[in-house]
């Protein structure tokens, strides 16, 4: 049987990438968000494999401690890249790093599924999506707040988005401690709980939601 | 005991960070004052990640936890709204600061200074290393803390009126390094309970403190 990684981010990008001619230009750089973020938990998974085996298959301080940095820097790079080259606006910014959170925590929950589907459950489900995925959305949301200053405000952005990025990993860290321990549903309602007031923080913001006027 | 201690600063961070929000982000306020409210976040995050390793694990890991990061992120916001956004405003760059910009410099020596005592002691192995990173950002904050502390004011009584608050920075940087301090050189627990003590003092001032100035700024 072929890697069962590969497979699964083969099946979801092609099916999302053809939808891309068809889409308009706003939620067609959205989608390719969606893809980058895929391939980004791809590029991780493997990148996760050679850091478990460096520290002795210790699967707890790994998930603590090191891929919660090696995610959300690999994930900051695609919102790094849209800043620089197309638009460091929040307004855009913003709902694309979600996009790439999104994505990446698709293939992750697909990956952990084919792993453990003898023993996955509808509630498995419902906690893998609203925690997973609300995790990997909401950090790389942070991230993305803070490298929209990358041309209006330089010396915020390099301080702040580090310290934005530390946030981050922290809250990740938080998450995937407590999904593996004895309080894990602490661990899933965390993401809701944090979700809601960010997203009306937005909202009051004026970070317009997706696929609505960006000019 | 260790565990309490951490909850002790978990709590007093998240009460600073939930006034923080409801005093500065419900209106528009000023971005430095946004950023300093999300350095005390930061610090509760860190300090609630450390928490629950206790908890869960029982014991912190040997060198780098993520826990650290709390502290230097929280100082990287502190660090970031006093030179992105303050500095500007305070220091023309002219040579009429040049005295102050040097004594400034005492901070980040004193901070340097205190990590050879624990290189000295521990040797160089991963913990020193990585409480040197994180000492670093402890530096470059405690730098601009100490310079807006003693500068002359020329900004229309925009740095005296936060005075208390760089101080009380000043305070909290030196007690995050007393806290590695006393863990390395194996002080007595009531070490750890005092310098707990009045960290949770000061993350629960910080925010009361900074509005008391912030409001000298619009009257």
């Amino acid at each position: 049987m072929d890697n069962l990684t590969y497979v699964a981010f083969i099946a979801v990008t092609v099916s999302l990438a053809l939808m891309l001619p068809l889409m308009e230009k706003k939620l067609r750089r959205l989608v390719v968000f969606m893809i980058t973020g895929i391939f980004s938990c791809l590029f991780v998974s493997e990148l996760n494999n050679i850091l478990l085996e460096a520290f002795r298959n210790d699967m707890f301080f790994v998930t603590t401690t090191i891929t919660p940095v090696t995610e959300e820097i690999v994930k900051m790079i695609p919102i790094l890249f849209l800043a620089i080259v197309v638009s460091d606006e929040r307004r855009i910014v913003i709902p694309n790093a979600f996009a790439v959170g999104v994505g990446f925590a698709l293939l992750e929950n697909v990956v952990i599924l084919t792993q453990n589907v003898e023993n996955v459950t509808i509630l498995w489900a419902l906690v893998r999506g609203f925690g997973s995925g609300l995790v990997h959305g909401i950090c790389t949301v942070m991230v993305g707040w803070g490298i929209s200053y990358i041309k209006k405000r330089r010396k915020f952005f390099y301080c702040g988005t580090f310290a934005l990025l530390s946030a981050a990993i922290i809250y990740h860290a938080i998450y995937n401690l407590l999904v593996q321990s004895e309080y894990q549903y602490v661990g899933i309602v965390l993401p809701i709980m944090t979700y809601i007031p960010i997203i009306c923080f937005l909202r009051k913001k004026g970070v317009k939601a997706i696929g609505t006027s960006e000019s | 005991m260790y565990l309490y201690l951490s909850l002790a600063l978990t709590v007093s961070a998240g009460i600073g960070f939930g006034y923080g929000l409801y005093r500065f982000f419900r209106d528009k306020s000023a971005l430095y004052v946004q950023m300093i409210v999300f350095g005390v976040g930061c610090a509760m995050l860190g300090r609630l990640f450390t928490t629950l390793l206790y908890l869960v694990n029982g014991e912190l890991n040997d060198g780098f936890n993520v826990g650290m990061l709390g502290i230097i992120g929280s100082f990287l916001f502190f660090f970031s709204a006093n030179y992105g956004q303050m500095d500007s405003i305070v220091d023309d760059g002219s040579t009429k600061f040049r005295k102050t910009r040097i004594i400034a410099l005492a901070a980040p020596v004193t901070v340097a200074a205190i990590w050879c005592v624990i290189a000295a002691t521990s040797g160089i192995n991963a913990l020193s290393i990585w409480v040197g990173i994180e000492m670093l950002f402890v530096a470059l904050a405690s730098y601009f803390h100490l310079k807006h502390l003693i500068i002359e004011d020329v900004s229309f009584g925009l740095i005296r009126a936060i005075r208390s608050y760089n101080l009380l920075s000043l305070v909290y940087a030196l007690l995050c390094i007393s806290e590695v301090l006393v863990d390395v050189l194996n002080l007595p627990a009531a070490f750890s309970v005092i310098v707990c003590v009045l960290e949770c003092a000061v993350l629960l001032a910080f925010i009361p403190v900074l509005e008391r100035g912030v409001k000298k700024w619009t009257t």
